[in-house]
């Protein structure tokens, strides 16, 4: 009975991340799926898989992501395809190529849906499930320095604009200053990661990083206010 | 009881690089403070990674330790540190590594956050936390390990006097508690009521004592004082009416109710805590951040806008040795002089000037890290441009490039340039005309106690 | 070049930090430039840098793995699974090829034919998802081939610039990466 009550508490105690996590785990599978299906099934079965596409096309615009990159992306396949098929095969195959298409477009919604729908540090984990601790750790240090190293990329870039370096949006349209960016922008960015990537590196170190083969996972359902 | 003894301990990152640490000798017992000081670039950070034990290259010498003995490490940069986004996951780290089971996890974290006095609920978001509030809780991070020796790198550094007081608290009370402290630190004289025990660095040899660091420069009369005043001397080149500063989409940061003006030939400072708002002000003046909200501000007779002026306008960010990648420091001086088209020989004269011919052939990397400021100011300065804002330039200096700084910026301003440097301590100094604080959500100009004030 | 020693944890940070930037840029000038092809330019830098920097078999594709995941995390490139083989594919393609060649070849030399190599596994990897939807396989071919047109100019220009940056590197001290 005691089994069974600490069981029950458990389940209850499982915080909202955990859960989180799992759907994002579930909604991953859903993805990995249909994007088979829209390869394997027969051209018949297109139509019902498209439908269920469409179903999160409107959960995904009902949640603000924008479909313009999906449907930027289904017209450019759509007109090579189309033209390289009509001359190579003629009218009677335009059909064909179309279908090719629509599978192409049928695999990418469901990528696009899972985006928007949960959060990049949900996704990263999920992934880094199945990978050994040490890289798991790095997928999840390395998004969640994006945002400092994105601001790092700009501040260097303005430092390096105000010093007069030639990289400015109009000047790169002369690749001549193409180089004039790695060596200004680029290559100030990659000594920061070299510096990054060692400080952080002693920075969980300090904190026993490595030492258990298994290391197990913090809760943090509870308030600190007892 | 005896943790960690050093005995003739010598130290380099490769034989062909110079030797960062001498024949070093030190012993640290329970409840004692330690501080090393000395000037930056002098391998108290190496020291400091030596002895807590991660330091991945060898060395000479011998380290005696404690056989249970467990360090904490406390870094200078939250940034590298800070590796979870909750206070509780954060806390909670280093228990993952070790393994403990979650359940022993939660009274460990609590202890370890009250320890520190970071009385918060544990899904509390880090970044919306003050830089004084991080470093408790990276100190935090470490005691939940319950190390009997911890480590701390040039606190002082990064935090505003609040910020320092409360960690003097902290640090008191762990000393208490009978922990060990080693704190590097070339500000000794912030921390005097916890440290017991004083070291200097300076060329890879420890010694007892401590380095000075003259944090009220020298006053030194300026020979170009008596030289008759320019006509350009007074001209508004910076003004702003009042306004009210703020990101889009979020609330106000602060408020400036009468405006400001910069003059040519002035030196004014700009003092405010960490996240009020100065560094976000001086890029908005330099153009650099722009904002829907259109701010009353005119720089060099112009709405700010990235690029527009040139040489002109000269902006040294922190952390200035982001900017350097050229091959050889005079190289670095005369990008800037080459894109726009100005004599490339002021870069050797600035460089002779400041007695610092000798490095013009060396990568700006090998540099110390006071001599690689000093050449990215330097490198503005050649420019000579009329309006020059500098963001914390000051920041972990030492008294040897603390006085070049001045010399720049005493030598520019007499030739007309108007110059804003902001602070998070109010800057001594004769050179400077006026200080403007931030404090409080407000910018106003502040009165500062002078004698004779140094107008260009 | 081959260590047997696994990458220490200050080198996988710094890949999985070189994947993320590349990611990050990728989707950047995606926006920007609207140019198709451009993010082989930048898988190409990346790539060729980790293995300059680390310099052992595995740090190429430990890159492109982790590129791959971010990219899908961060929904860059439509995310997607296919995401994830549109970084990995190149990078063991440059990972396996660099094995082929030997290390007294040119550093330049090096840097293209592994770009090359990189341009052509990225343009199969379209040509797989082409094949895969059944298009017919000489439309599939043209593409192929316009794709590693495109692609290869970019490749090579990405690749070019690796060498003089690695010497930079490595003229700074910046290599011994204790240092810091």
């Amino acid at each position: 009975m005691w089994a069974s009550c600490r069981r029950l508490r458990a389940l209850r105690h499982w915080s909202y991340e955990r859960r989180e996590t799992a759907l994002c785990a579930l909604s991953l599978l859903l993805v990995c799926v249909l994007s088979a299906c829209a390869f394997v099934l027969p051209a018949a079965l297109l139509l019902p898989l498209a439908g269920l596409n469409g179903l999160l096309v409107i959960h995904g615009l009902l949640r603000r992501g924008s479909i313009w990159g999906v449907l930027k992306l289904g017209l450019v396949q759509l007109s090579i395809t189309l033209s390289l098929y009509l001359i190579l095969y003629g009218v009677e195959h335009l059909a064909q190529g179309a279908v090719v298409v629509a599978r192409i477009i049928l695999a990418t919604i469901p990528g696009w849906w899972l985006c928007i729908t949960a959060a990049p540090e949900r996704i990263g984990e999920v992934l880094s499930a199945f990978l050994p601790t040490k890289w798991a750790f790095v997928v999840a240090a390395s998004l969640s320095l994006l945002p400092y190293m994105a601001d790092e990329i700009r501040e260097i870039y303005q430092i390096q604009c105000l010093r007069g370096a030639r990289i400015t949006p109009k000047a790169l349209r002369n690749p001549k200053n193409w180089s004039e960016l790695v060596y200004c922008v680029l290559f100030p960015v990659l000594i920061q990661l070299l510096k990054l990537s060692r400080q952080m590196a002693v920075a969980a170190q300090s904190r026993h990083f490595g030492l258990a083969q298994r290391p197990t996972h913090w809760h943090s359902s509870r308030d600190k206010n007892d | 009881m005896k943790l960690l003894a050093l005995e003739g301990v010598s130290f380099n990152y490769g034989s062909q690089l110079p030797t960062v640490l001498q024949e070093v000798n030190l012993a640290i017992g329970t409840g004692q403070c330690h501080c090393v000081s000395g000037p930056t670039g002098s391998g108290k950070s190496s020291l400091l990674n030596l002895l807590a034990g991660v330091l991945n290259r060898p060395h000479e010498g011998d380290i005696w330790r404690y056989p249970q003995l467990v360090t904490g490490l406390v870094m200078q940069d939250p940034q590298t540190q800070l590796l979870r986004q909750t206070v509780g996951a954060e806390v909670a780290f280093a228990l993952e590594n070790l393994g403990i089971p979650a359940e022993k996890m939660l009274p460990k974290v609590q202890l370890a956050l009250r320890r520190v006095g970071l009385y918060l609920r544990l899904d509390t978001q880090v970044s919306t936390l003050s830089l004084g509030q991080k470093y408790r809780l990276m100190i935090a991070a470490q005691l939940v390990c319950e190390p009997h020796l911890l480590l701390l790198d040039e606190p002082w550094a990064q935090l505003d006097d609040h910020g320092v007081s409360e960690l003097l608290v902290v640090l008191r009370n762990l000393i208490q508690d009978g922990m060990a402290l080693v704190l590097v630190e070339h500000n000794a004289a912030a921390f005097a009521e916890i440290i017991q025990h004083y070291w200097q660095l300076e060329v890879g040899k420890l010694s007892e004592g401590i380095y000075t660091v003259n944090d009220a420069p020298q006053v030194e009369a300026p020979a170009w004082r008596n030289q008759p005043k320019f006509e350009h001397l007074g001209k508004v080149l910076v003004s702003a009416e009042a306004f009210d500063f703020g990101f889009d989409a979020c609330p106000m940061l602060f408020a400036c109710p009468q405006g400001f003006q910069l003059q040519a030939g002035e030196i004014v400072t700009l003092v405010g805590d960490n996240g009020s708002g100065k560094t976000s002000l001086l890029k908005t003046i330099a153009g650099v951040l722009s904002s829907r909200q259109r701010l009353p501000l005119k720089v060099l007779g112009r709405r700010p806008k990235l690029g527009i002026y040139g040489a002109e306008l000269g902006l040294l960010m922190q952390r200035p040795s982001r900017q350097l990648f050229e091959t050889s420091v005079l190289a670095e001086m005369q990008f800037s002089l080459r894109r726009f088209e100005l004599p490339k020989e002021r870069a050797a004269q600035m460089l002779d000037e400041l007695d610092l011919f000798s490095l013009a052939q060396l990568s700006p990397h090998k540099l110390s890290y006071g001599q690689q400021h000093l050449i990215a100011l330097a490198s503005l300065a050649c420019l000579r441009p009329k309006v020059l804002l500098l963001d914390d330039p000051l920041a972990g200096m030492d008294k040897h490039y603390y006085g070049k700084v001045w010399y720049l910026l005493k030598r520019l301003s007499s030739q007309g340039c108007a110059i804003l440097l902001s602070s998070h301590r109010s800057i001594e100094h004769s050179a400077v005309s006026r200080q403007l604080s931030l404090r409080n959500g407000l910018l106003v100009e502040e009165l500062i106690e002078t004698g004779e004030r140094y107008v260009g | 070049m081959t260590k047997k020693i696994p990458l220490s944890l200050q080198d996988s940070l710094f890949v999985g930090f070189c994947a993320t930037l590349l990611v990050a840029l990728t989707g950047m000038l995606r926006l920007k430039l609207g140019l198709s092809g451009h993010s082989m330019f930048l898988m190409s830098f990346f790539y060729l840098i980790c293995y300059g920097v680390l310099g052992r078999f595995g740090s190429m594709t430990a890159c492109g793995a982790i590129a791959g995941i971010v990219a899908m995390a961060l929904g860059v490139g439509k995310g997607g699974p296919m995401i994830l083989l549109k970084f990995a594919l190149p990078a063991i393609a440059m990972d396996l090829v660099a094995l082929l060649l030997p290390l007294s070849m040119n550093l330049h030399w090096r840097c293209v034919i592994l770009g090359i190599a990189g341009c052509i596994a990225w343009a199969g990897k379209v040509a797989l998802t082409n094949v895969l939807a059944g298009m017919a396989l000489d439309v599939v071919l043209i593409q192929w081939g316009l794709s590693v047109l495109k692609g290869g100019f970019f490749a090579t220009l990405g690749a070019l610039l690796v060498p003089p940056v690695l010497t930079r590197l490595k003229a700074h001290d910046l290599l011994h990466r204790d240092k810091f």
